[in-house]
């Protein structure tokens, strides 16, 4: 059993927390969210450069064939530096399911994959869950071809993306459907999250499909594959922010003098420390025995599951903690604190909460 | 990342269920009926030596004193595979306490003397640790030894003394000095008899209605100078070097598992007051799958354990180790003691004996609900309680901060 990270992870890692550290610290990750929506693919070419974009794509797509332990391996540190770049959507989302597709999306993926054009998925309903059994939105035969009605929302970069791929149901189950959001019918309403990824709601009103935008042979196990390792990439932006969130936290305890003396001092305090550091470690070796897992080919989806509401359980506690551990100042936004425990109640809310992943897993899924 | 076993270790797996499937139904029953981390003392004690005959009573002792050279691997394979079973842990005192502490700083003398009995189970050793007065602060101890010729005369009590009234052997910390800071002034001793003049066990009643801790007084006990372990005074250190051997969660996993599969069980067959069976109750889902959550969030810290990663590796891992196992067995036990609900309730001590005439009223899950719930109350207070844990961990976070 091994559940380090190779050489060549490190490697990544190394290059891409310098990275990180030279063009996004907190100061102008602030500035970017803060920006007019679209300038939060600020780390876009520097991403595409370091071959991130390819990186969770089979070979045979352009793709370096990545396993899930090298996604995990960025997404940490995406959590770590509160990344806004929406790898998330337009990755793990956008460019693998349109990977899915055959040589008629040949040419749109190659331009995903060199940086030039975002592909999101529109996938989520306000079910939130991800689940392909209660999608809403539909595909029918109307008298001159294929039309899509319905609602997506969340739809993670999906405010600026020059392609949307929609799922929905179709008369012979699932289908995943290329629109181009500036077709007659549909509506983008772009916004940033609480924790300051752009995305948009959209609505779909008899949206003429041609035929050759239909991705064929959608499958819903390629689907929930693609679904369940963004759940672990999103579980390794929640442990990277956990980490952060005690890092921070202890040297605040450290420092902050009230009653003259280190607040750390304070046992109420402290326990609430030692709290945190074993709900961070309880989350990260859930994290890597689940990427080790997922790796062998050997992760079912309860795995994944467990591992979503663990994070979303562990996460609220690590971040609420940190606030309360804090005081006042974390109630401001010029602190970090907050905007890591909004990203940790996002990654929560994302592709089904604590409650619906524990349900799942409890009835036997 | 690699999560596979070799085949070699795959093999050794298979050895290890052949033999652990030949386990006699007493032992079986024992396991089934074992309600804290101490089994039914008879019968897996007589266990302990089946096992020592084979020679696996003590995979973490060196070769050369009975131990059985596993790797860590092996050792959780083991692990695995023994609570996977539902067989009673052995009584941890001996194997997993005094035996390795002695491999480590006891005199040839005392190895000699007192390894064997300890792996084949003839020697049942009771800990002589807390007092009235000290039990997370363990270091104010005053049970007092005066040294008088080649005896030392102890006078005090001791408590929590698990066992005592089975045990033919005591290990303890008495006080030899007052001078100087408290921990300085501490003796570590083996008593070779607990019969000494002097000498009186009181078994405490616990909650589940039956004796399991107890107390130790001592008055004017003359004991051997001879079974001093390390330097008069230099207790504390020996204690401390004794605590880690004492590293527990390996394999609570695995059977925090088992239980799991025994409350999905228990909730087929308890109707809902809303009509169907518990186990298609949603909020039943809810929070099976809650407990799931925290039993695998542990296996995998097990696993880290196991493979040495870095986070396992942390200044406070043992103290994390100890909560979170902790915790997790009072969160299966009290899911046991709500799904078994009014069946829990009747006392049943009788029919909690190995080999009992009495029949149990409904099932073994409702037998063992309710003690080991009650039991389980203790994870969280001995071995250094769960606040003294919390304080140590949050004293390593911070120290990278000061």
């Amino acid at each position: 059993m091994d559940f380090t990270f190779n050489p060549e992870q490190d490697m990544l890692r190394d290059s891409l927390r310098k990275l990180l550290e030279q063009q996004y610290d907190f100061d102008t990750r602030q500035k970017i969210v803060n920006g007019p929506l679209g300038q939060a693919d600020a780390l876009w070419p520097e991403f595409t450069d370091m071959g991130l974009l390819a990186l969770p794509l089979p070979e045979n797509r352009g793709g370096f064939g990545g396993k899930p332990s090298d996604l995990v391996a960025i997404g940490e540190l995406f959590g770590q530096f509160l990344v806004s770049a929406p790898y998330v959507g337009a990755v793990m989302l956008g460019a693998q399911v349109l990977a899915l597709g055959g040589a008629a999306q040949a040419v749109l993926l190659e331009r995903v994959l060199g940086g030039q054009a975002v592909v999101a998925l529109a996938h989520e309903e306000s079910h939130g869950v991800g689940r392909l059994e209660v999608l809403q939105t539909e595909v029918q035969e109307g008298s001159d071809g294929l039309v899509l009605s319905g609602e997506k929302r969340l739809v993670l970069a999906g405010s600026a993306a020059d392609k949307l791929i929609v799922s929905a149901r179709g008369a012979q189950g699932l289908m995943l459907v290329l629109v181009d959001p500036a077709a007659q019918g549909v509506k983008v309403t772009g916004y940033q999250t609480v924790d300051g990824r752009q995305a948009a709601n959209i609505r779909f009103d008899q949206v003429a499909i041609a035929s050759a935008d239909v991705l064929p042979d959608a499958d819903s196990d390629s689907l929930n594959r693609i679904l369940d390792l963004t759940r672990l990439m999103l579980s390794a932006e929640a442990v990277g922010a956990m980490s952060a969130l005690v890092q921070i936290s202890a040297a605040y305890a450290a420092t902050r003098k009230q009653f003259g003396q280190p607040i750390g001092n304070f046992q109420a305090i402290v326990h609430k420390l030692a709290d945190m550091k074993i709900a961070c470690t309880k989350s990260q070796a859930h994290l890597l025995n689940v990427t080790a897992l997922a790796d062998m080919g050997r992760a079912a989806p309860r795995d994944f599951a467990l591992l979503k509401a663990q994070m979303g359980r562990l996460g609220r506690l690590v971040g609420e903690t940190a606030i309360q551990l804090h005081g006042g100042i974390a109630m401001t936004d010029e602190l970090n604190v907050g905007h890591y425990h909004k990203r940790i109640l996002a990654i929560e809310a994302m592709l089904g909460n604590t409650e619906y992943q524990l349900r799942l897993a409890g009835a036997g899924g | 990342m690699d999560i596979e076993f070799s085949p070699a270790l795959e093999a050794f797996r298979a050895e290890v269920c052949a033999f652990l499937e030949t386990a006699p139904p007493d032992v079986r029953e024992a396991g089934r009926k074992t309600t804290s981390v101490f089994a039914p003392f008879e019968t897996v004690m007589a266990w302990q030596k089946i096992l020592s005959e084979k020679g696996w009573a003590a995979p973490n002792w060196p070769v050369e004193y009975g131990g059985t050279g596993w790797s860590a691997e092996q050792k959780y394979i083991f692990n695995e595979e023994y609570a996977r079973r539902r067989l009673p842990p052995l009584l941890p005192n001996g194997l997993k306490m005094v035996g390795p502490l002695l491999i480590e700083l006891g005199s040839e003398e005392q190895k000699q003397k007192h390894l064997p009995g300890i792996l084949n189970g003839d020697d049942y050793w009771t800990q002589g640790y807390s007092e009235p007065n000290a039990g997370s602060d363990l270091a104010s101890l005053n049970c007092s030894a005066v040294r008088d010729g080649d005896h030392y005369i102890i006078n005090g009590q001791k408590t929590w003394t698990t066992l005592a009234f089975k045990a033919n052997r005591m290990f303890m910390l008495v006080r030899t000095s007052s001078e100087g800071k408290k921990q300085q002034g501490i003796t570590f001793l083996l008593l070779d008899r607990v019969d000494y003049p002097g000498m009186e066990i009181r078994p405490i009643i616990g909650l589940d209605g039956k004796p399991e801790q107890c107390e130790v007084f001592f008055n004017d006990v003359r004991v051997p100078v001879s079974g001093r372990v390390g330097a008069e005074n230099d207790g504390w250190s020996v204690a401390k070097s004794l605590l880690k051997h004492e590293r527990g969660g390996l394999g609570d996993s695995a059977a925090m598992y088992a239980r799991l599969e025994l409350i999905r069980a228990a909730a087929q067959g308890t109707p809902s007051p809303f009509g169907g069976m518990m186990a298609d109750d949603p909020t039943f889902h809810q929070a099976i799958g809650e407990l799931e959550a925290e039993i695998a969030s542990c296996a995998a810290y097990e696993r880290m354990m196991v493979s040495g990663h870095p986070i396992a590796q942390d200044p406070a891992a043992p103290s994390i180790t100890k909560v979170i196992g902790s915790e997790l067995a009072q969160k299966v036990s009290t899911m046991m003691a709500k799904v078994s609900g009014v069946n829990a309730l009747p006392v049943q001590s009788q029919a909690l004996e190995v080999g009992s005439n009495t029949a149990m009223l409904t099932d073994d899950f409702d037998l063992i609900a309710m003690p080991y719930y009650l039991l389980s109350r203790a994870t969280t207070i001995y071995a250094g309680s769960d606040e003294v844990q919390r304080d140590l961990i949050a004293r390593s976070v911070l120290a990278q901060h000061r």
